[in-house]
């Protein structure tokens, strides 16, 4: 799968199957062979010990949410061809969207559509999803456990 | 190292200048600065130019186009970059220059055209100064990331939107006395408050403005600087800093770190401390970036923020006056024009030539200008002697 279909930009990078493994439902990170630090967004390279020797491993996902906020005024890619929104209705209701803090203090975005913005509080606990959208595209999102 | 001077500023008008194109915006404040220095260009040893988005620009170069049309060549033209820091690291740029004696005069110009572009692609591309691999795929926007800041400053600190748009709402008073502001009128509270959401929990008011314009500043040698200028303004500490490309990577949501840092090289450049400033210009891209900066600088303690603007302190008469020409907020943010805007409100103030906006007998200013969410962090301090 063409990493483009999560990064919307990009297709061409060492980590390009990432998208990949969004695909088959499982959100990757590296870790660094020679030094152990982990990854995510997943690294070709660790600028610890200069290695360039990664593993490969699927997170778990599950943490606290950091912060979030609710984006009103999206940049022009999701405005105009706003079917392309994740999440958003015909009368273009955003989606929130969060950072949640999961195992090895690594940080993840996400979009979350099933949580009423008011309801929505930093320390929540949630779990970070892979999602296919009805157009192909590959992303993730952040639901309550 | 040798000592540098402003001996020169200039100001064009900001705002919606669908009337002029990037070369222009930039002789306006180039003229400015040749006049109010009164040194012709071609006493002028080199240029730095800071223009943050060829993307804005639509086109590869348009720092060459800005040499070009103030008829610079073939004297030396370097342009920096550092997104809405790009103003204060052409300003290091042009220290540079002349502290290691590669110049003696350095004509340092911020420009930038945003508005040729429509409104929603501005926010694309800005939303991409943030990284555009990872985090722009969730729609991210510059509104976006500090609404993420606003939301954990406000559930640590117990920050509120009245003091957001308290922010807001001195700026815009000082605006109003801006001529070359983009925005000149007062705005009440309520108006700030009960302006449409741009992201949550930032309204309209807390957000600075998409704006044309550029300025522009003469740097000088010490003897160059004593032999030409009445009112030199001394360039006494400069710190720059960076930090990660990702805000879920920061170490804190509620503090720009790389500001944090640039400050302590600044004030020990200086060898002053946060009370010693008489007058800041900070980086309100965002009301809750001002209240951030306040305690990043050491102006207040860290989550007091919210209660210094909302005592009043940051007026002029008040502890430590802030963005007493409009800020970003409502001067507007031209970004590349902004930091060297920032450098020429300071020097105004330290000449004691900032009119109605004056703080009295200020001697020590500070600037604060902080790229995207603080990727790259430029503090300068200027002194009067």
């Amino acid at each position: 799968m063409d990493f483009k279909n999560f990064s919307l930009a990009i297709s061409q990078t060492k980590v390009a199957r990432f998208a990949e493994d969004l695909a088959a439902g499982k959100i990757m990170s590296t870790i660094c062979k020679k030094c152990r630090k982990p990854y995510y967004p997943p690294q070709a390279d660790c600028p610890e010990c200069m290695s360039s020797d990664m593993e490969w491993k699927a997170l778990k996902g599950e943490g606290a949410l950091v912060t979030f906020t609710k984006i009103h005024v999206p940049p022009e890619h999701f405005a105009v061809r706003q079917p392309l929104m994740p999440f958003s209705s015909i009368q273009f209701e955003p989606c929130p969207i969060g950072l949640l803090e999961v195992e090895g203090g690594l940080r993840i975005m996400g979009w979350i559509p099933k949580v009423d913005l008011k309801k929505i509080k930093i320390g929540m606990k949630m779990k970070a999803l892979p999602q296919t959208l009805p157009d192909g595209k590959v992303t993730i999102v952040l639901e309550p456990i | 190292m040798r000592k540098v001077a402003v001996v020169g500023i200039g100001h064009g008008k900001f705002g919606v200048r669908s009337d002029a194109s990037l070369r222009e915006l930039a002789f306006e404040a180039v003229k400015a600065c040749l006049d109010d220095a009164g040194i012709p260009l071609k006493e002028v040893d080199s240029m730095v130019t800071g223009i943050a988005g060829d993307e804005f620009s639509i086109a590869l170069q348009p720092s060459a186009q800005v040499h070009d049309y103030i008829g610079f060549h073939p004297k030396p033209n370097f342009r920096v970059e550092g997104a809405c820091a790009t103003g204060s690291m052409a300003l290091r740029t042009g220290w540079m220059n002349v502290a290691s004696g590669l110049a003696d005069f350095v004509l340092v110009v911020g420009v930038e055209k945003m508005t040729e572009v429509p409104t929603s692609m501005a926010t694309d591309i800005m939303g991409r100064g943030g990284d555009a691999t990872w985090e722009y795929p969730f729609g991210m926007t510059f509104p976006g990331y500090y609404a993420m800041i606003a939301n954990a400053h406000m559930a640590e600190f117990g920050t509120t939107e009245e003091q957001l748009a308290g922010v807001a709402v001195k700026n815009h008073y000082y605006g109003s006395l801006n001529p070359y502001a983009h925005m000149q009128k007062p705005i009440t509270l309520d108006k700030a408050l009960t302006s449409f959401t741009v992201a949550h929990p930032l309204k309209l008011f807390d957000c600075s403005l998409i704006t044309d314009g550029a300025a522009a500043l003469l740097l000088a040698s010490e003897e160059k600087a004593k032999a030409v200028s009445k009112k030199p303004v001394w360039v006494a500490g400069l710190g720059l800093a960076t930090d990660t490309m990702r805000i879920g990577d920061r170490k804190s949501l509620t503090s720009i770190l790389s500001a944090r840092e640039a400050a302590k090289t600044a004030y020990k450049m200086a060898g002053v401390g946060p009370s010693d400033i008489h007058v800041a210009t900070v980086h309100d891209c965002f009301t809750i970036a001002e209240i951030v900066a306040y305690e990043d600088l050491g102006f207040c303690e860290k989550g007091e923020g919210g209660k210094l603007i909302q005592a009043k302190e940051t007026y002029v008469g008040g502890k430590i006056p802030v963005n007493v020409d409009g800020g970003l907020k409502s001067k507007g943010h031209p970004l590349g024009a902004t930091g060297v805007s920032m450098a020429v409100e300071i020097t105004k103030q330290l000449r004691g030539e900032a009119g109605e906006r004056q703080v009295k007998n200020a001697e020590m200013g500070l600037s604060h200008n902080v790229g995207g969410t603080g990727q790259v962090v430029a503090v300068h301090i200027f002194r009067r002697e």
